[in-house]
């Protein structure tokens, strides 16, 4: 069982914290405005605009990810109802587990297909580290603009040493 | 087990049928379930670009509290979605189930045309049977 990436994005949809725990395929660009140390393993770097066969850079990658999440979930609550939302979609090769606060925080976890049920994992990375130390901190700003992002180091060590024990992360 | 509705999609992102079996969900209007498809589709092409491993498919099963989503892409692109209730089991047979049915009298009903809505009442007959009849 693998993690391959974890995002959160805000409620006004920017990606506030990216990390990459294994990407055998597809290596992004490293982009400078995230956090040093929020990007695991070197990316390959190539100058200029990306092109259209070029590998995306972290900040397009997350453009993508909130786009199928953004758009799945207003699928959900159409056919569903306001309050409704969905915890995970499948496909052959990956899992992307789902999870959406009161305040519109927005949770992210792609997995490999053996993991399952990781609802609460995610609710405890709000609850216990997300709230303990970004929240709870005078210091970090509410809004995360420009890209910024959260940029807090207990809080990256926090996650790190949340997730390394789980079984599901190998 | 409850089987909500079926929707078929062709490789336009279209449309072509849809139907709803049981009541639970919400009711759209036609336009939004052109909406809807639309929408999949798109999502579904982004869903295998996204991917951290090679060679992913888009989407084969989104799960809610509520409803599940299945879908089936044929080789020529087609898309079936079932939307069923969460407990369902072997949705993936039962489209499997329904493309034949598909095959049979919609494919093979020599006054349809290709890529364009299917209004075949044997398929519609054989679909409903077969619906009622899974356990």
């Amino acid at each position: 069982m693998t993690i391959y990436s974890f995002w959160i994005f805000d409620r006004h949809c920017d990606c506030i914290y990216h990390k990459d725990y294994k990407r055998p395929y597809r290596q992004l660009r490293s982009k400078l405005d995230f956090p040093a140390g929020a990007i695991d393993e070197k990316k390959q770097t190539t100058g200029g605009p990306p092109t259209g066969k070029g590998p995306l850079s972290v900040d397009d990658d997350a453009k993508l990810v909130f786009g199928v999440v953004f758009s799945l979930r207003n699928i959900v609550t159409k056919l569903a109802g306001e309050k409704e939302s969905f915890f995970v979609f499948r496909t052959s090769k990956y899992k992307l587990h789902f999870y959406e606060t009161q305040t519109n925080l927005r949770f992210v976890m792609i997995t490999d297909l053996k993991v399952d049920g990781i609802r609460p994992i995610l609710e405890q990375i709000h609850a216990g580290l997300y709230v303990d130390y970004v929240i709870k901190n005078p210091l970090s700003p509410v809004e995360h603009k420009n890209g910024v992002g959260v940029n807090n180091e207990l809080f990256n060590l926090g996650l790190d040493r949340f997730l390394r024990p789980l079984s599901i992360f190998e | 087990m409850v089987v909500y509705s079926l929707y078929i999609l062709n490789k336009a992102a279209g449309l072509i049928y849809q139907r709803d079996f049981n009541e639970g969900l919400k009711r759209l209007s036609s336009n939004d379930y052109l909406v809807l498809s639309g929408t999949f589709h798109a999502v579904y092409a982004i869903a295998s670009q996204i991917s951290p491993v090679p060679s992913s498919s888009g989407i084969e099963v989104l799960e809610t509290e509520t409803f599940r989503l299945q879908c089936f892409q044929t080789l020529t692109g087609t898309k079936f979605l079932l939307i069923s209730e969460p407990r369902q089991q072997n949705t993936d047979a039962i489209l499997r189930r329904i493309y034949e049915l598909y095959a049979d009298y919609v494919i093979k009903n020599p006054f349809y045309q290709i890529e364009m809505p299917v209004r075949c009442e044997l398929f519609d007959r054989h679909l409903a049977t077969y619906i009622r009849g899974i356990p």
